[in-house]
């Protein structure tokens, strides 16, 4: 049995982590004695429908109620007033990015944005609309497989109804056409990560898992032997090899039973219509990252919230407590089903409400990486949150200006307290690049990752981001 | 209306006519195809009578098989279902729920894409953890220990036994002598691992604990690779487990065992025995269930919800109604009726309460459950007159002929329609002069529009006849005060065929060859796990003719069963 150093992080919050040092999960480099090693990671969280930003609708004009006042340094007065201000305890750690993505034929707004969103390629079949699939990998999967111990996969996470518009789940892809599954209860994601049901961890559990496992990783090999076998069987059955997993790779750190309680809670409703509920599962979710990233289980997670149109979730008016129509009818400022079939009074202003929860969510996110104080920063600092969206205004389904919310800067890449419009075309690929050279991957020469996304798109830097 | 920008992608109003919006319609019925009538042999170019069934058994030498994976991987229904009969359990254990969900693939109607069917880190933790669980069961139980392990002379040779059958059973296919050896070791070491099982009970925990996470129970394997003709025959094992999860979802059972284990499965006949027997059980009744709720998307029904304003007296369950309607009135047509896509598409029966009598109109006094009645066969017509299509394909005021029109369109006709352009305009709000129907040809049939093409021809024509029902699927004569015009020509598959309302149009739909064919396809698509191969257009056919020709739907479920296709794999792999 290996040994294990272990080294307890009290959060500031009396949220403690024992964060174990586990040989066998190292990527590369020696250890230094004593020292618990953090590398970059990525947690983006997805909100579909785009902003409240400032716009002309056919019913009228918007003013801007999400993004700082202006560009440049962020402060607290430029971000009043905006649904960012929700991040203001976080306004110097923020990077807030408008880029701009490509006007894939994807056949549906929707598909278009949440398709491309971590892929920054086009669809498997141009034009197929609710039928589409991207037709390439995604970055936080990208990640997990060149930078996670033994290629395991990245945590994707989902809350709310996972049926609707683009099939429910649709964010992350393993390759072309490969659209990945996602962990959708937190409670199941927390069992997946600790890979030990409560058990505590014997030399006789350890052996018992040893001799199925050997015994299964004999019968994949024979199996994946036969020369007859397709590629795309060879694929799969190399997939589930990969997935075995012994006990040494058990991660040692886990949330005490109060925590666990405490995310059972949260996490009971996550297949919901209640954006309370959902809202709620997603925090959850969130622990479960923190977890992940804080004790190397992974270098990425995904988290999506709501379907590809999120036509499901029904978000609480703060000031009313009442459930406001569902989020997607919103976003087009027009109600199919009420008494009058009318515009939605003020749909501007729920959106912006409903922006708000989402930074709310965002913050809790920020909240909670910061808590933990290594020797060179905060948790936050030594990776990435990313709050992405997949478009940037609801009516129009624009692909221009995506609000890309940068928080931390994976040790010193990303500039900070910085709200950056950008112009120019592909920013969008460009910054999906620049976050994957963050946490740490890098191209076939060992420089910055310059091979991601469709390859007609150009994938260099953005020098305004860069710190 | 909203609805229509928001579900942009179902939507489809199409590209320009220049480029055209339509295509892949299967041309069955004209040409050379096999016509309603014709031997399906006369391509076949062999001397077999009236069809060309070669002498193997198998079914007309012309339906070949579809390159196809060689493991299915369990759905976790499967999982569920098959440990429930392994172990002989009264009920599923729901460790299933644990499992990550499988991811939906785009354009692909079913739960089953073999090829999407994975087993990644997060799935193989919940396997893990579901067999250590099940394992710690049974071994706790007493009963269960004796029921897969029966007594035998000397605890040596109980063990091999348990081995070798519940293995037999749980690979559904004998263990070969170095499987039954690794897991009689196995057996042996489990005796000391656990702190709190000991002895032959401890054997038996460990042994299933591997079993279960073994790819051979994880997936149906299909190993056969002899090239006879221009097919691989599956053997008798492999026959038996693609017949058990086709018709009960679930492993073989005992006298499909037995069968294989005669290698009686590798003909027609035998198999077509035993799958009017799997027939009988509600099991397939399920099953039959499964595919119509996908196929009809019951899962919109969840979201029916009628405007208070509008339907004060709609019921507030009334989603949960008529999706137990639809599945009495399956169970009905299909199983004691025997009945056939035409008569699903054409019935005047249904299954109403007091609740649904006073939606339907129907005279007479019910209570809360749900009985047999005769609908007006003036007013209603087959499956797609039922409150369930109706009431899901509406707004919460009015009903939707573009999204009634497109769903028939696309999976009842199997006709390809493009996804619409992108920023279309919202529909505006309803004018107290027009009908609902007036509001959408004002909206999407502008001469010179984008939308005209697809709109006009394609898809309100099947929608327009379903304006004699409101949100709520009762049936209207008036709309804003002027009359319903439920008229239209509706293009099928066959041809354009004018209609006065949707009586007209099930009818029309139940005689159209290329309706039949759509309805195979989607059958074949379920029954083997993946989409629809040019490869299968033979077959599809075939069945497509004799469902024309009033083939009920267990009849057409044999015929698959008993096909070339579902008995052998193509020498070509994936």
């Amino acid at each position: 049995m290996k040994t294990h150093r272990r080294t307890i992080l009290k959060g500031l919050g009396g949220f403690t982590l024992a964060l174990p040092f586990l040989e066998g999960l190292r990527s590369g480099g020696t250890a230094r004695a004593g020292e618990p090693l953090i590398e970059p990671f990525a947690i983006f969280l997805r909100q579909a429908n785009g902003c409240a930003s400032e716009q002309d609708t056919e019913i009228g004009a918007e003013p801007e109620r999400f993004w700082p006042s202006q560009q440049g340094e962020i402060t607290p007065e430029t971000l009043a007033g905006r649904a960012l201000d929700e991040l203001v305890d976080h306004h110097q750690r923020l990077l807030a990015v408008g880029v701009n993505a490509e006007n894939f034929d994807y056949g549906d707004g929707h598909a278009r944005g949440a398709f491309q969103g971590l892929t920054a390629i086009g669809p498997v079949v141009a034009g197929a609309g609710g039928d589409a699939e991207a037709n390439g990998e995604s970055i936080d999967h990208r990640i997990g497989r060149e930078l996670n111990p033994d290629g395991r996969d990245s945590l994707f996470l989902y809350a709310g109804r996972n049926t609707g518009w683009l099939g429910g789940a649709c964010i992350s892809y393993r390759g072309p056409g490969n659209r990945r599954a996602p962990l959708h209860d937190p409670m199941t994601a927390y069992q997946t990560m600790m890979g030990v049901d409560g058990e505590a961890i014997s030399e006789q559990l350890i052996q018992r898992r040893k001799s199925v496992n050997d015994l299964v990783r004999e019968q994949m090999d024979a199996l994946l032997a036969s020369p007859r076998l397709s590629g795309a069987d060879v694929q799969r059955l190399e997939l589930h090899r990969s997935a075995i997993r012994d006990l040494e790779d058990t991660l040692a750190c886990n949330l005490t039973a109060d925590q666990e309680a405490m995310l059972e809670g949260q996490a009971a409703n996550f297949d919901s219509d209640d954006g309370d509920q959902v809202l709620a599962a997603v925090r959850a979710h969130m622990d479960v990252a923190v977890l992940a990233v804080a004790c190397g289980y992974t270098r990425s997670v995904a988290i999506q919230l709501g379907n590809g149109n999120d036509g499901t979730t029904r978000f609480s008016d703060p000031d009313t407590g009442e459930l406001m129509e569902n989020y997607h009818y919103i976003s087009h400022r027009r109600l199919s089903h009420d008494s009058s079939g009318d515009i939605i009074p003020n749909a501007d202003i729920l959106h912006h409400k409903i922006d708000r929860h989402f930074a709310k969510a965002f913050k809790y996110l920020l909240d909670r990486l910061q808590e933990y104080q290594l020797p060179s920063g905060t948790l936050l600092d030594s990776g990435l949150a990313v709050w992405i969206n997949d478009q940037s205004q609801g009516p129009s389904h624009s692909s221009r200006n995506l609000p890309y919310i940068i928080a931390g800067s994976a040790n010193g890449y990303f500039k900070q307290g910085m709200y950056v419009k950008t112009e120019d075309d592909s920013t969008h690929c460009r910054l999906l690049n620049m976050i994957g050279t963050a946490v740490g991957l890098r191209s076939a020469d060992g420089g910055d990752l310059d091979d991601f996304g469709d390859p007609g798109l150009p994938k260099n830097p953005i020098p305004e981001l860069l710190a | 209306m909203l609805q229509r920008h928001v579900r942009v992608g179902m939507l489809v109003l199409g590209l320009a006519a220049s480029t055209g919006c339509y295509g892949g319609i299967h041309d069955f019925g004209k040409g050379d195809g096999g016509d309603a009538g014709e031997d399906a042999g006369e391509d076949a170019g062999e001397d077999a009578g009236d069809d060309d069934a070669g002498d193997d058994g198998l079914g007309p030498v012309d339906e070949l098989p579809a390159p196809t994976t060689r493991f299915f991987r369990l759905s976790h229904t499967q999982w569920e279902s098959t440990v429930q009969d392994l172990l002989g359990l009264p009920e599923p254990t729901g460790l299933s729920s644990e499992f990550r969900a499988d991811p939906n693939v785009g354009g692909f109607i079913f739960d089953n894409n073999a090829l999407s069917l994975e087993v990644d880190g997060a799935l193989w933790s919940g396997y893990q953890r579901a067999a250590v669980a099940v394992a710690e069961m049974v071994a706790a139980d007493p009963a269960l220990v004796a029921a897969v392990a029966p007594d035998a002379a000397d605890e040596a040779t109980r063990a091999r036994e348990f081995v070798t059958n519940f293995g037999m059973r749980a690979f559904r296919r004998p263990l070969t002598d170095a499987e039954i050896a690794t897991y009689v070791a196995l057996f042996d070491d489990g005796q000391t691992l656990y702190e709190d099982t000991t002895g032959f009970e401890a054997g038996v925990r460990l042994v299933l604990e591997g079993m279960l996470q073994s790819p051979h129970f994880l997936y149906r394997v299909e190993d056969s690779e002899d090239v006879v003709g221009d097919v691989i025959p599956l053997d008798s094992y492999e026959v038996a487990s693609r017949l058990s999860y086709f018709l009960w979802n679930s492993m073989p059972d005992d006298a499909l065992f037995t069968a294989a284990a005669a290698d009686e499965l590798r003909d027609g006949e035998a198999v077509r025995t035993h799958a009017l027997r799997l027939l009988e059980s509600p099991r397939a009744q399920a099953v039959v269930e499964r595919f119509h709720h996908q196929l009809l998307q019951v899962d919109k029904l969840t979201g029916v919800a009628p405007s208070p304003a509008f339907y004060p007296d709609a019921p507030a369950n009334l989603g949960a109604l008529a999706t137990e309607e639809l599945v009495r009135f399956l169970q009905y047509t299909v199983f004691e009726q025997d009945g056939s896509w035409g008569d699903l598409l054409t019935s005047t029966e249904t299954f109403v309460n007091a609740e649904l009598a006073t939606l339907y109109g129907v005279p007479g006094t019910f209570g809360t459950e749900l009985t047999r009645v005769d609908l007006d066969p003036a007013e209603r017509r087959g499956i797609f007159t039922q409150i369930g299509f109706l009431a899901a394909n509406s707004t919460s005021a009015y009903p939707d002929p573009i999204h009634r029109g497109v769903f028939l369109a696309k999976h009842i006709a199997c006709q390809t329609i493009a996804a619409p352009p992108d920023n279309i305009p919202p529909i505006p709000a309803p004018d107290e002069t027009q009908t609902n129907r007036e509001a959408i040809e004002a909206l999407t049939e502008v001469a010179g529009s984008e939308c005209v093409a697809c709109h006009k021809t394609l898809i309100n024509p099947f929608g327009y006849p379903f304006e004699s029902y409101d949100a709520t699927g009762a049936f209207r004569t008036m709309d804003n005060d002027k009359p319903v015009d439920p008229t239209s020509t509706a293009v099928l598959p066959d041809g354009p065929v004018p209609v006065t309302n949707a009586l007209e149009l099930a009818d029309a739909l139940a005689a159209d060859s290329g309706v039949h064919a759509c309805y195979a396809q989607h059958w074949l698509e379920f029954a083997m796990a993946r989409p629809h191969a040019d490869v299968d257009q033979a077959l599809t056919d075939r069945l497509a003719t004799s469902s024309l020709d009033d083939l009920s739907v267990k009849e057409l479920l044999v015929e698959l069963a008993v096909s070339r296709p579902f008995l052998t794999r193509s020498p070509e792999e994936m």
